[in-house]
C-alpha cells in the first residue's frame, strides 16, 4: 500500500515534470488570461455597464464562475500554483543530470564517444609530446585554457569555455519562481488604496481597493497641489507637495509628480488624480452701500466666515452650491462639479434684527437681494482643489525585480553564451600511424562552433609544421624519438 | 526590364508630383513629404517584388533592394524630423510607433537580405511596411506634447525594446513563410492560409453590416479631427447605403477559393483546385473594387445615422483598420499568386530550408529576450506611474500571452526538438499574437494603456 502510494506520488511528480504538462498549463494560462481581457472585469467596470453588456442569466453564470474577476479567481490562483509546481518538478527532475554534467565534466573521452562525436578531425603527427604541445599552443592562441588529463597509458588534453551555460535554463526557471514569489507575497501582505487630500489637510486613513479602510501609523500632509497645462489645454504636469508627519514630527517632505512617487516605510504615494472638490475656498466680492453708491470696498469670504461691513451690518457666507437647481422653492445641489454655481450670503443688521438672504444669481422666490442695504458684485471665485493619491504597499516587489534581473542574466546565458568543449587524444590507427584525434562540442549555435573548430584544427596543423621546422633545425638530441619527417 | 523602367517612371512621376507639392507649400523636408517619399519607394520595392513574381526576372530583386534602401533613407529622415520637431523619440502615439516600427522592419529586411542572403524577404515585409505607412497617413499625426504619465525615461526604454522585439517577430514570421515555401509545402496549403486570413478580414468587416445593405462606419468630426462620440467610449456610427451589399459579395468571392479547396479534398478531385486558383484571381479583382468603392464613399459625402438625427460626414481617418484590412487582404492574395506562378524561382533564390529554419530560430532567440526586457521595463515603469508593477491591463496581459507563446516555441524546440514545419507554424502564430497585442488590443479592448 505504502509502495503504491509512493509510486502514485512518483507518477504525479513525473507528470508535472513533463514538458507536455508544462505546455498544457501554458495553454490554459493563455486561454484564461485572454478570456479576462475580453470579458468585462469587476471591479474596474461599472456595475451598470456590466448589466447592460450581459443578460442577467449570463452575468450570474460569469459571476459564479468568477469569470468577471478572472485574475483573482481561486481557480486562476490554483492554475498559477500548478504552473509553479510544474516548473519546480521539471527543474528538480532534470537538475541532477545537468548538475552532474556541470560538476563533473567529461574530460577523458573513451573510444565509443570518440566514434560517435559528430564534430571531430584527425591530424597526423610523428610524436605524441610534440603533437600535444602543438595542440596546447593552438588552444592558447584561441584563448582557451587546456589541461592535461592523465590516462593509463598516455596524456590527453581537455579545454572548455562557459560551462555555466549548462545551468542557464535553471537560472531562468528560478528567476520565474522568484517573480511568482514576489507576486504571492504582494497578494498576501500587500495592499493598494486611495487617499484624497486638500491642501492644508493631513490624513492617514487609506480607502483600500477592497472597500475596507487602513490606518497608517503616520500621516501625510498636503501643503499644496496643482496642475500645469500646455497651450492647447492638454495636461502637462500634476504635482502635490507632501510631508510625512510621524509622531507629530515632520520627518520627510517631497513634491511628487506623476512618475515620481513618495516612499516612506515601504508605503508609496503616487500622484493619481487632481481636481476640484466642488467646495468653495473663497469668494471675492465688491460691496457698495445702496445709499452711498460711491464707497465700494472689496471683501474676501471663506465658507461660514463673517465679515463686518459697517458698525452694525455683517455678512456671512452661508452656502456655496457648485451646480444648483431649484425645485418647489428650495435650492438643491445637482452635482459636485462647478458648472452652475450659486452663492448664498446672509446679511444681518444689528438695527433691524433680521437676516436677509442674498443669492447669486438672484433666484426668484428665495433671494431677498432687494431688501439688502448693500449691493454685492461677485468678482472672483476660488474653489478648493484635491489631490488624489494612489497608495500602495508591495513588500514582494524586491523579489520581482531580483527575479527580472536574474532572468535577464539567465536568458543571456541561454541564448548567447555557448558551452564549448574540446578534447585532444593521441591515437594510433590500424596501420600503427600516430595521429591526434581532435573532438569538439557546443551546446548551441553549432554551425558557428563548427567554423571555430575548423579554425582550431588548422591552427594545430600550422603549429605542427612550425614545430617540425624547429625540430629539423635543432640537432636530434633535444627530441630523441623524432623519426625523420615523411 | 520593362517593369523596372515602368516602376522607375512612376516613382519619378510620383516624386515630380511631390516636388510640385513642395513648390506649392515651400517646404522641402516636411515630415509628410519624407513619409510620402518613403511610401513611394516602399511601394516601388513592393511592385518590383511582385513584378519579379509575374515575369521571373531576377534583376528586379536587385532594384527592389535599392528601392528599399531609398525608402529606408527617406524613412530615417522622417523619423529624425519627427524626433527633432517633438523633442522626444517618436514613441508617444500609435502614429509615432508605426513610424518607428516601419523603420525597424525595413532596416531588418535589409539585414536579412545582406547578412543571411534571404533575397526575397521583401515580398512579405514590404507589403507590411506599405500597409503601415498607409495607416500612418490616416492616424492623427500632429505633434502632441507628452501627457504626464508619459514623461519618463522608461517610455523610451520600454518602447524601443517593444519596437525591436516586434520587428524581430515580424522578421521571424517572414522567414517562417519562406521556410514553408522552401520546405515544399503544397501550394494549396498556402491557399488555405491566405483564404482563411482574407475570410477572417471580411467577416470582421461584415460585423459592420446593417440591414438592407448598409455599412456602418464611425462618424468623423472634421473640425476637431477626431471621431464623434455620443458618450464616453461610445462612438457615433453612420450608415453608408448599399456598400454592405458589395462587402457581402466580396465576402462570397473570398470564401469561394476556400470552399473549392474543401470540395477538392472531399471529392478528391484535383480539378477543383485549378478553379480555386482562378477564383483567387477573381477575388483580387473584387477586393480591389471593394477597396476603391470604400475609399470613394468614405472620403466624400454625409450619411444618416441610426442613433442621431441629421447627416454626418465620415473620413478614412475614422476607419483606419477597415482600410488596413482591405489592403492587407489584397496583399495576402497577391502574395499567393506570386507563389503560385514563381515557386521555382523563389526556391532557387532562397537559402535552403535548413538554413531558413535556423535563421528563424535565431531571430526568435533575439526577439524573446527583447520581449522579456520590454515587459520588465514596462512593469518597472508601471510601478512608478500607476503604483503597481502588474495591473492585468489588457495590453499587459496580451504581452504576457505573446511571451508565453514564444516560451512554448522555445520549449518545444529545445527539449522536444521541434524543427521545420511545426516550428514555422509556431513562429507564424507568435507573430499573429504580436499583431493582436499591437493593434487589436488598442482598438478592441479598453484599458490603462490607452496611448498606444
Amino acid at each position: 500500500m505504502a509502495l503504491s502510494l509512493h509510486s502514485a506520488a512518483r507518477t504525479v511528480w513525473k507528470t508535472f515534470g513533463s514538458i507536455k504538462t508544462g505546455v498544457v498549463l501554458i495553454i490554459l494560462v493563455v486561454i484564461f488570461s485572454a478570456a479576462g481581457t475580453v470579458i468585462l472585469q469587476r471591479p474596474m467596470t461599472d456595475p451598470d455597464d456590466m448589466a447592460r453588456a450581459y443578460s442577467p442569466a449570463m452575468l450570474r453564470f460569469l459571476d459564479v464562475t468568477k469569470l468577471t474577476d478572472v485574475y483573482h479567481a481561486p481557480w486562476f490562483v490554483a492554475l498559477m500554483i500548478l504552473v509553479s509546481f510544474s516548473i519546480i518538478a521539471a527543474s528538480v527532475e532534470r537538475f541532477p543530470n545537468a548538475w552532474r554534467y556541470f560538476a563533473r565534466p567529461y574530460k577523458s573521452p573513451d573510444e565509443g564517444f570518440r566514434k560517435v562525436l559528430p564534430v571531430q578531425a584527425h591530424v597526423k603527427i610523428t610524436d605524441e609530446e610534440q603533437g600535444l604541445g602543438a595542440a596546447e599552443c593552438a588552444f592558447r592562441k584561441m584563448h582557451l585554457k587546456s589541461e592535461r588529463i592523465v590516462r593509463p597509458d598516455r596524456f590527453s588534453l581537455f579545454a572548455e569555455r562557459n560551462r555555466i551555460s549548462e545551468m542557464a535554463v535553471y537560472i531562468v526557471h528560478a528567476s520565474l519562481l522568484l517573480i511568482f514569489l514576489g507576486g504571492i507575497i504582494d497578494a498576501l501582505y500587500g495592499w493598494r488604496g486611495f487617499l484624497m487630500l486638500s491642501p492644508g489637510t493631513a490624513g492617514n486613513q487609506i480607502e483600500l481597493k477592497t472597500g475596507n479602510a487602513r490606518t497608517l501609523p503616520f500621516a501625510i500632509r498636503c501643503d499644496g497641489a496643482g496642475e500645469e497645462t500646455y497651450n492647447d489645454g492638454t495636461p502637462k504636469k500634476y504635482w502635490s507637495k507632501l510631508a510625512v508627519v510621524d509622531n507629530g514630527q515632520e520627518v520627510s517632505r517631497k513634491e511628487i509628480v506623476v512618475n515620481d512617487p513618495l516612499v516612506y516605510q515601504g508605503v508609496r504615494f503616487y500622484q493619481a488624480s487632481y481636481g476640484r472638490t466642488g467646495k468653495l475656498d473663497s469668494i471675492t466680492l465688491e460691496v457698495s452701500p445702496k445709499d452711498k453708491p460711491g464707497a465700494a470696498q472689496q471683501i474676501t469670504l471663506s465658507p461660514n466666515q463673517i465679515v463686518s461691513l459697517d458698525a452694525d451690518t455683517k455678512v456671512q457666507l452661508a452656502e456655496f452650491i457648485p451646480d444648483y437647481t431649484v425645485q418647489d422653492g428650495h435650492v438643491y445641489a445637482r452635482s459636485n462639479d462647478v458648472v452652475n454655481p450659486a452663492v448664498h450670503l446672509i446679511v444681518t443688521s444689528a438695527k433691524e434684527l433680521k437676516a436677509i438672504n442674498v443669492w447669486f444669481p438672484e433666484i426668484p422666490g428665495v433671494a431677498e437681494n432687494a431688501s439688502s442695504p448693500y449691493n454685492f458684485q461677485p468678482k472672483d471665485l476660488k474653489t478648493a482643489v484635491f489631490t488624489g493619491l494612489e497608495v500602495s504597499h508591495e513588500p514582494g516587489q524586491w523579489a520581482v525585480w531580483a527575479g527580472v534581473v536574474l532572468m535577464a542574466i539567465g536568458l543571456t546565458f541561454v541564448f548567447y553564451v555557448v558551452h564549448v568543449r574540446y578534447w585532444v587524444v593521441p591515437v594510433q590507427d590500424a596501420g600503427g600511424n600516430l595521429a591526434l584525434w581532435i573532438g569538439g562540442s557546443a551546446n548551441r549555435n553549432r554551425d558557428a562552433f563548427e567554423q571555430s573548430f575548423k579554425r582550431y584544427v588548422e591552427e594545430v596543423e600550422k603549429e605542427l609544421k612550425s614545430k617540425f621546422v624547429e625540430a629539423a633545425e635543432k640537432p636530434a638530441a633535444s627530441l630523441p624519438k623524432t623519426t625523420a619527417g615523411r | 526590364m520593362t517593369l523596372v523602367v515602368m516602376v522607375g517612371l512612376s516613382i519619378a512621376f510620383l516624386l515630380f508630383i511631390a516636388f510640385l507639392n513642395v513648390v506649392k507649400s515651400g517646404n522641402v523636408l516636411s515630415e509628410a513629404n519624407l513619409l510620402y517619399a518613403a511610401l513611394v519607394f516602399y511601394a516601388g520595392a513592393g511592385a518590383l517584388y511582385l513584378g519579379f513574381g509575374v515575369t521571373g526576372t531576377e534583376s528586379y530583386i536587385k532594384f527592389a533592394s535599392l528601392a528599399t534602401w531609398a525608402g529606408l533613407i527617406a524613412n530615417t529622415a522622417a523619423v529624425a524630423h519627427r524626433w527633432y520637431e517633438a523633442g522626444h523619440p517618436p514613441f508617444a502615439s500609435l502614429y509615432e510607433m508605426l513610424l518607428s516600427f516601419v523603420w525597424t522592419l525595413a532596416a531588418l529586411t535589409l539585414v536579412a537580405e545582406k547578412k543571411y542572403g534571404v533575397k526575397v524577404i521583401g515580398t512579405v515585409t514590404m507589403p507590411v511596411a506599405i500597409v503601415g505607412v498607409v495607416l500612418m497617413q490616416l492616424l492623427r499625426s500632429e505633434v502632441r506634447p507628452l501627457v504626464p504619465a508619459l514623461q519618463s525615461t522608461w517610455l523610451h526604454v520600454h518602447v524601443t525594446l517593444a519596437m525591436l522585439a516586434y520587428a524581430a517577430c515580424a522578421l521571424s514570421f517572414a522567414l517562417a513563410m519562406m521556410f514553408l515555401i522552401q520546405d515544399k509545402m503544397k501550394t494549396e496549403s498556402f491557399l488555405v492560409g491566405t483564404s482563411i486570413f482574407t475570410v477572417g478580414i471580411y467577416a470582421a468587416v461584415l460585423s459592420r453590416f446593417e440591414g438592407m445593405g448598409g455599412f456602418n462606419v464611425i462618424a468623423w468630426d472634421v473640425e476637431n479631427r477626431s471621431e464623434v462620440f455620443l458618450a464616453k467610449n461610445v462612438r457615433l456610427f453612420v450608415t453608408i447605403p448599399d456598400l454592405g451589399w458589395l462587402m457581402l459579395l466580396v465576402f462570397a468571392a473570398v470564401a469561394a477559393p476556400l470552399t473549392l479547396y474543401i470540395l477538392a479534398r472531399v471529392r478528391s478531385n484535383e480539378g477543383f483546385l485549378a478553379i480555386a486558383n482562378r477564383a483567387v484571381f477573381v477575388s483580387i479583382l473584387l477586393q480591389s473594387l471593394a477597396l476603391v468603392f470604400f475609399i470613394l464613399r468614405v472620403r466624400e459625402g454625409r450619411y444618416p445615422s441610426l442613433d442621431a438625427e441629421g447627416l454626418y460626414p465620415t473620413s478614412l481617418a475614422a476607419s483606419p483598420f477597415i482600410l488596413a484590412g482591405l489592403v492587407g487582404g489584397i496583399f495576402a492574395n497577391l502574395l499567393y499568386l506570386l507563389l503560385l506562378w514563381r515557386r521555382e524561382d523563389l526556391e532557387r533564390l532562397l537559402p535552403d530550408s535548413d538554413n531558413l529554419d535556423r535563421i528563424t530560430y535565431k531571430t526568435i532567440c533575439i526577439a524573446f529576450p527583447l520581449l522579456t526586457l520590454m515587459i520588465a521595463a514596462g512593469a518597472y515603469w508601471a510601478n512608478r506611474a500607476w503604483g503597481s508593477y502588474w495591473n492585468w491591463d489588457p495590453k499587459e496581459t496580451w504581452a504576457a500571452i505573446t511571451w508565453l507563446v514564444y516560451a512554448g516555441y522555445l520549449h518545444m524546440r529545445i527539449t522536444r526538438g521541434w524543427r521545420g514545419r511545426r516550428a514555422a507554424y509556431f513562429a507564424i502564430l507568435g507573430f499573429g499574437v504580436v499583431m493582436f497585442t499591437f493593434f487589436g488590443v488598442t482598438y478592441l479592448l479598453n484599458g490603462l494603456h490607452s496611448y498606444a
